[in-house]
């Protein structure tokens, strides 16, 4: 990586984590001053709670009462190969993984991970997985889509604030670091057990879209507004409108505490987005057209606090026949429960193949229920009983693709290094094993 | 998920100009500036617009049940709708083309309002536009079809690839019967040939006036013009206007595949352009049918597509009476872009009464 001078130490940070590697990290180290971020304890397991996903407590809340989201993410995309672990295998991915959370806290500034397993990995068992898992292969969920299967076996998302730990966290998960952040790190490598198939980057958070706005994707006078935290111009996952942890749990069987992630690849085009469509048509069909006729949305809609006033917007079916428009989050409030989605959004832009993009990252207690959600999103009734099209005035469908999808499950804390499809009838086996 | 790739059947047809417009003057287009500036006083009605232009077929191909033909103009104007308010698009500095998938049913010609085409363009591998969803258009020359303007980087052969899903549930006959389908073509982009297709000034004394520029015929696409009140089935009972949309209204006496039982009826309402009788797409619509003051139907009417009547709206009810008196409600506007001439077209849409 050239040195070149006239770029900050900030823009060259993220641009280094879409290129990631030890060189564009260790260039990364060299300049400015090392940032400080405090170690994890000696041993997680002691501290961490059983939730992989238990992300919250650990995330600082905004003056306005969201959660700051990491704005660094990594996804390593992981596949196994054939056959069934051994125990030294999961003591390796054990250890590797607790290598990089002895060296950084838990929390936004240091690192947060999860380690997810997708039904091709829980294929290889004999047993199938318990039924309190709703895990499918990922299928299409439109007619108008035709993504590709996210067929690898895991994937690990790493999260902080700092470029640096994320870049950091994964040469070490990779084997590439004897010592992370002053802490030694094990022999045990991710890669002693898994290969690579691909690593996805991204980014969440005011001005980082606009700092990574020279993508295909973007129109070229460099729309995106500089207070953005996504690429669309708008805030996201306010706090009224995500489900607790705990809604998002499974809550019986061998994997309780786990959860479900949905994944997918989403490709941007905003050239219609930018430069065909005014403000209030943004406004509009991002949140609905009564938040435009009324300006209740200013800016990234920092304006909103921690909700985004659904109940005002109105019956979508309604909305779509007079206004010829309904909006994207409009259209899920009738999947809400207890007034609150039911799927926990995590997601963040994306530079990935040099084209806008977004990976939509969401926890759920069942794929069932972020299918429900998604098919909301489709609005198929609304398209075939109002002027409302399959895409256009149609939310933001006009604008995103759908290429590919997976569905993982995060397992509990304590299953999260290969786990058996079914861990009840491991630890049975087993102990046949120790009584003969 | 992604299905072994079926590629579209290509009929190489060649770059033909099909404007079939005489006198072309040899206009150089190089930019939006180019374009003539609007007429001023527009009506809120159709209007003849500033000037015709020609368009380049490319190839044509059959998948699924559909049929596609990539044609192409140069870039344009055009307005987005929103409800009923319109946002004008400029041409961008950048853009090469105005790219239209034109798509229809192969067996029926009907051009389908349900599906949304996905345009992705490539050059030797390499993504150059990726994900594009034109907008539904309405064009005075071309009638309702999709585009979009594009950029392309430079002249040369480009990968056009065009998929379609494969359909909405209120569709009869054989329209029934697709599939998901995708198109691959190859695009020869000549900036040269573009700037040769015709474009001709229309008087200034017709420009604005109530009235249309002629559709152009195309070869080897079928008509894109709604039946003719004569050749709708069933009982046409006569034609009401409302922004300036023209609605034939006809009832069929078995409503069966619509979704209605034995003995009911269906009314089918069919809005045009009017001059070049296009059909209106992406409305909502609602109707009451009474009949000595007693409201007899109260309801949508969704919009269908038919062999026979193209795409039009409809609704099941009990029973029609010669007298029976039925308004109609636009409840949204065509939410589909327009080209010069429809822009003030189609909007403000208020209720019209026809005695059947
Ligand atoms: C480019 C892609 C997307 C962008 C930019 C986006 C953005 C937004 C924004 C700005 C909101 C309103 C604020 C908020 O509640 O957070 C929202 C709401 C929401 N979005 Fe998305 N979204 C995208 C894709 C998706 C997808 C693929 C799903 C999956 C089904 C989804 C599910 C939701 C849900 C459940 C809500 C909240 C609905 C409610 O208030 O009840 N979004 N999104």
């Amino acid at each position: 990586m050239s040195d070149s001078p006239g770029i900050d130490r900030r823009a060259f940070v993220k641009s280094a984590v879409a290129i990631g590697g030890a060189a564009a990290l260790s260039a990364c180290l060299d300049r400015g001053p090392s940032i400080d971020v405090p170690r994890g304890p000696e041993e997680p397991s002691a501290t961490f709670p059983e939730r992989q996903h238990a992300w919250n407590a650990a995330l600082p809340t905004t003056d306005a009462g969201n959660n700051h989201h990491p704005r660094h993410r990594v996804l390593l995309a992981l596949d196994y190969g054939d056959g069934t672990p051994t125990d030294a295998e999961r003591e390796t991915v054990e250890a590797a993984l607790a290598g990089v959370e002895r060296a950084y806290e838990r929390s936004a500034a240091g690192l947060l991970l999860t380690i997810s397993y997708s039904p091709y990995y829980f294929d290889r068992f004999d047993d199938d997985l318990p039924e309190s898992v709703d895990l499918p292969e990922p299928t299409a969920l439109s007619s108008f889509e035709d993504p590709d299967a996210d067929a690898v076996d895991a994937i690990v998302h790493l999260a902080s604030d700092h470029g640096e730990v994320v870049m950091g966290a994964e040469e070490a998960l990779k084997g590439e670091l004897g010592e992370l952040n002053g802490v030694s790190q094990p022999e045990a490598a991710l890669t002693d057990v898994f290969s690579l198939a691909e690593r996805r980057t991204g980014f969440v958070g005011d001005g980082l879209p606009a700092e990574n706005q020279d993508v295909d994707g973007v129109p070229d006078d460099d729309p995106v507004p500089e207070d953005a935290p996504l690429y669309m111009g708008f805030e996201s996952a306010f706090d009224g409108n995500q489900p607790t942890e705990d809604r998002v749990t499974i809550q019986q069987g061998p994997f309780a505490g786990g959860t479900t992630q949905q994944l997918s690849t989403l490709t941007l085009n905003l050239t219609q987005w930018y430069e065909q469509d005014t403000r209030d048509q943004r406004v509009s069909k991002m949140f609905c057209p009564h938040h435009a006729q009324n300006d209740v949305v200013e800016g990234a809609g920092g304006n909103l606090g921690s909700d985004t006033r659904m109940d005002d917007c109105g019956d979508p079916m309604e909305t779509a026949r007079r206004e010829g428009v309904v909006g994207h989050s409009q259209k899920m409030v009738d999947v809400r429960e207890d007034d609150t989605p039911i799927i926990l959004r995590r997601d963040f832009d994306s530079t990935d193949r040099d084209h806008a993009g977004l990976h939509f990252l969401s926890l759920q207690r069942t794929i069932t229920d972020f299918v429900t959600t998604r098919e909301a999103m489709n609005g198929d009734q609304i398209d075939s009983d109002s002027a409302v099209g399959q895409r256009t005035n149609n939310g933001i469908l006009q604008y995103i693709n759908t290429v590919r999808r997976g569905n993982f499950l995060v397992p509990p804390r304590s299953l999260r290094a290969l786990p058996p499809a079914d861990p009840r009838a491991t630890a049975a086996e087993n102990a046949e094993v120790a009584n003969a | 998920m992604r299905k072994r790739s079926r590629r579209a059947f290509l009929a190489g047809v060649g770059a033909t100009g099909v404007g079939g417009l005489a006198g072309c003057l040899g206009f150089e287009l190089e930019s939006s500036s180019l374009e003539p500036s609007l007429v001023e006083n527009r009506p809120d009605a159709v209007y003849v617009p500033t000037h015709t232009e020609g368009m380049a077929m490319g190839e044509m191909g059959s998948d699924g049940g559909y049929s596609c033909a990539l044609t192409y103009s140069y870039p344009h104007r055009f307005w987005t709708v929103t409800g009923s308010d319109t946002t004008q698009v400029e041409v961008g500095s950048d853009d090469a083309l105005h790219l239209m998938p034109v798509v229809w049913h192969s067996e029926t010609g009907v051009i389908p309002s349900d599906v949304s085409p996905r345009v992705d363009v490539t050059r030797d591998g390499e993504s150059v536009v990726d994900g594009l969803n034109p907008w539904p258009m309405l064009a005075q020359q071309m009638g309702y079809h999709f585009g979009d303007n594009i950029e392309l980087p430079e002249a040369g052969e480009y990968t056009v690839t065009v998929s379609v899903g494969a359909g909405g549930e209120r569709r009869t006959g054989p329209l029934a019967d697709t599939a998901a389908a995708e198109f691959e073509f190859t695009l020869d982009y000549q900036p040269s040939e573009l700037r040769d297709l015709p474009f001709e000034d229309i008087a200034e004394a017709r420009q604005g006036t109530l009235g249309a520029a002629e559709p152009m015929q195309m070869d080897m696409v079928p008509t894109m013009q709604a039946p003719t009140a004569d050749d709708l089935p069933g009982t046409v009972r006569g034609t009401t206007e409302s922004g300036d949309a023209q609605f034939v209204v006809t009832t069929l006496d078995d409503a069966t595949r619509f979704g209605g039982k034995e003995g009911q009826q269906y009314v089918a309402v069919s809005p045009r352009t009017p001059y070049n009788r296009f059909p209106l797409p992406q409305m909502s619509l609602s109707a009451t049918l009474s009949r000595d003051g007693e409201t007899r139907f109260d309801g949508y009417l969704n919009e269908w597509l038919g062999p026979d009547l193209g795409i039009h709206y409809g609704a099941v009810v009990e029973g029609v009476a010669a007298g029976d008196e039925f308004t109609i409600t636009v409840d949204s506007p065509p939410q589909i872009s327009r080209h010069e001439g429809y822009e003030t077209a189609f909007l403000g849409m208020p209720d019209t009464t026809l005695t059947l």
